[in-house]
């Protein structure tokens, strides 16, 4: 497992373009993480990849009009267990049950 | 205070853009409604993916960014294939949608779809426009990215409403990008390649598009002409090379000549210029060029490595990388290769089997090539006819074989070649497409007939969709599944039914040859007229191109005949 930095402008569709870079080659993303950093923003990526793959997917990277930084690290434990925090349902069950019946009445 | 519609095209205009193909419809009817006066040609094609292959055919003749306009939801999804063709071909193209109000985006309103979403991976850059004050800096922008390094297509989607709106307008924007491209290379690159030459044995150049999109052909002929080294193109770098030059062997691939597979089989030291290398090229990668240690010239990083590594990137625009190298090699001294060129262009590896030669659709081909006019384009469809014209293209006009290569988009031809008519009207301008292909695309002999362009359109016509049939001939047991196009409708009629001149021609008349009088007298009467004109061509249904490297076997596992 490979994790990536990628930094990038937070402009219309750049994240997107990053992610189709992964799953048109139908490589699964466990973990993922994106936020604004220091200068712009970062996603963070945890992809079982091979070093052909490794190659192939920071050049697609870098080719995107608005990604200024690939690098790849070392996962965190918390990466590979998958143990960030989950909020609740959105919208909340009961809300939406709510609607479901307003909507049949 | 102007309307969006009218601020729009003037940002056309300030991008230097004359003409526009498209087609109307509910979203994007303002910007319609604002066309005239405007200064911008548009052509109505009678569908959209006929108007985005026109525009990708103005691009690809003139190197200059063709724009296509089409209207929110089914008007833009039929843009998608000719997207997605100019992203694979590297051609410079701008999508102009009309999307539906933006208060209704969201909400599956009539005639709505995401086209942001649905070409992301399809375009190298795009904007759904989200006010009025926004249309300067999205053209501005959009243009450059399309242009920029290895060029793309761009898509811009605009709400209906912001086309209406008004705004006091201050002039057309102008973009700066922030990012620089990285210069990886430096001299220690360059002294590396030499070192790479002055052990190399069997040294070979391979040129693909990329050496036409930079501009960069007289550098390049002139680093070839020094090297002295066998050379040889993709389907989309012929032309780049003479084929008069003497180390000149033809096109390289699936269909490639015989010469050209096997000097790139065999050589030590390959030199790349602009080209992604893909499957068509190298057939298996795991034994394509096993020997080879490969320097690879290409303005996007991206394309590096895909199939092979190379030992020696040399990242960059082709106009700047080549005569710098080229410079920095007229005081190397190089090791004397007359040897591997007399090997690698010997006659021993004539470029087509002397029966394939004989086939009387290489007979028609060379026939037809043979009478144009130095500054002709040819355009090829996609089938066994396409590859047929490849094999057969003698031209050194860089721009002058125009196909849909990577793609493989069928349908590609008789549109494209509106484009290139309306930007070349002093070219001899042919189409050569398949039975198949022609019908994918055929409303737009409808707009030949309005514009009355002077297309020589051919139709190689063998009752069949030809390529499949030949694959399924030689790998799936002669199971035709559903190839079958004996029940064809008559291309003549229909041609007259749109007012086009058309005749028909039996790969008979080729039995003779050079041909008699009487065909000699056909082919000038075709390529003479100053109208629209359509020959069909019926030629044998089993004729298959060869030579053939199987899907998977390495370049030198040729096919010549079925086995």
């Amino acid at each position: 497992m490979k994790v990536f930095h990628i930094y990038y402008r937070n402009t219309q569709g750049t994240l997107m373009r990053i992610l189709t870079a992964v799953s048109r080659r139908g490589i699964e993303i466990p973990y993922l993480h994106a936020a604004a950093s220091e200068n712009g923003h970062r996603v963070d990526l945890l992809l079982e990849v091979n070093p052909k793959q490794i190659g192939q997917l920071c050049r697609d990277w870098h080719a995107i009009v608005d990604v200024s930084d690939v690098r790849v690290g070392v996962p965190t434990v918390e990466m590979l267990d998958g143990t960030g925090e989950m909020s609740g349902p959105q919208p909340p069950v009961a809300a939406g049950r709510r609607s479901a019946g307003a909507a049949m009445a | 205070m102007r309307r969006g519609a009218e601020i729009f095209l003037a940002c056309l205009r300030a991008e230097g853009v004359e003409l526009v193909f498209g087609y109307p419809g509910g979203a994007i009817m303002p910007l319609y409604d604002a066309l005239e006066g405007s200064g911008i040609r548009h052509v109505l094609t009678r569908h959209e993916q006929g108007a985005v292959f026109a525009a990708e055919g103005h691009a690809r003749a003139t190197g200059q960014v063709g724009v296509a306009i089409a209207t929110s939801g089914p008007g833009a999804t039929n843009l998608v294939t000719g997207i997605a063709d100019a992203k694979m071909d590297s051609v410079p193209l701008v999508c102009i949608t009309g999307q539906v109000r933006s208060a209704l985006i969201g909400t599956d309103a009539f005639q709505e779809t995401d086209v942001f979403g649905l070409t992301l991976s399809l375009t190298k850059w795009s904007r759904l426009v989200r006010s009025i004050e926004e249309i300067p800096e999205v053209i501005a922008e959009g243009f450059h990215w399309a242009r920029e390094g290895r060029p793309g297509p761009v898509v811009i989607d605009i709400p209906t409403d912001f086309l209406k709106a008004k705004m006091e307008f201050s002039g057309p924007a102008k973009f700066t990008p922030k990012r620089r491209p990285q210069d990886i290379n430096g001299e220690g690159a360059f002294a590396h390649v030499i070192s790479l030459l002055g052990t190399a044995a069997r040294p070979v150049a391979l040129v693909g598009a990329g050496a036409k999109l930079s501009g960069a052909i007289g550098e390049l002929r002139q680093l070839l002409d020094a090297l002295n080294v066998p050379a040889f193109a993709t389907v989309h770098g012929l032309g780049a090379v003479p084929p008069t030059a003497p180390y000149y062997l033809g096109m390289v691939g699936m269909h490639g000549t015989r010469a050209a597979n096997m000097a790139l089989h065999e050589t030590d030291l390959l030199l790349v210029f602009g080209a992604r290398l893909d499957d068509r090229v190298t057939g298996d990668p795991t034994r394509f060029a096993p020997n080879a240690r490969i320097v690879h010239f290409e303005v996007d990083p991206a394309q590096l490595d895909r199939v092979r590594s190379c030992e020696v990137p040399i990242v960059g625009d082709l106009a700047q990388t080549v005569p710098a190298f080229h410079k920095r090699i007229s005081n190397a001294k190089l090791p004397d290769w007359t040897n591997w060129r007399g090997v690698a262009c010997g006659p021993d590896r004539a470029e087509l089997d002397p029966r394939g030669l004989a086939q009387p659709t290489i007979r028609f081909l060379d026939e037809l090539f043979g009478r144009l006019p130095e500054n002709s384009v040819i355009l090829a469809d996609v089938g066994q006819h396409q590859m047929w014209a490849a094999q057969r293209y003698r031209s050194a006009l860089p721009r002058g074989f125009i196909t849909s290569g990577g793609l493989g988009a069928m349908g590609f031809a008789l549109p494209a070649a509106i484009g290139v008519q309306l930007s070349r009207p002093d070219a001899t301008v042919l189409c050569v497409s398949g039975d198949g292909g022609f019908q994918m695309n055929i409303q737009e002999l409808a707009t030949v007939r309005r514009l009355n362009l002077p297309i020589k359109m051919v139709i190689v016509d063998n009752k069949y969709l030809g390529m499949v049939r030949q694959w399924q001939q030689l790998f799936y047991h002669r199971n035709y599944a559903e190839t079958d196009l004996s029940d064809n409708p008559d291309f003549v009629e229909i041609a007259k039914a749109y007012r086009i001149s058309a005749s028909r021609l039996c790969e008979d008349a080729m039995s003779e040859y050079p041909v008699t009088e009487e065909t000699g007298e056909a082919f000038e009467r075709f390529l003479g007229s100053a109208e629209p004109e359509l020959l069909v061509f019926d030629c044998a249904p089993e004729a298959n191109v060869y030579p053939m490297v199987p899907a998977g076997a390495a370049l030198s596992e040729m096919l010549f005949e079925e086995e």
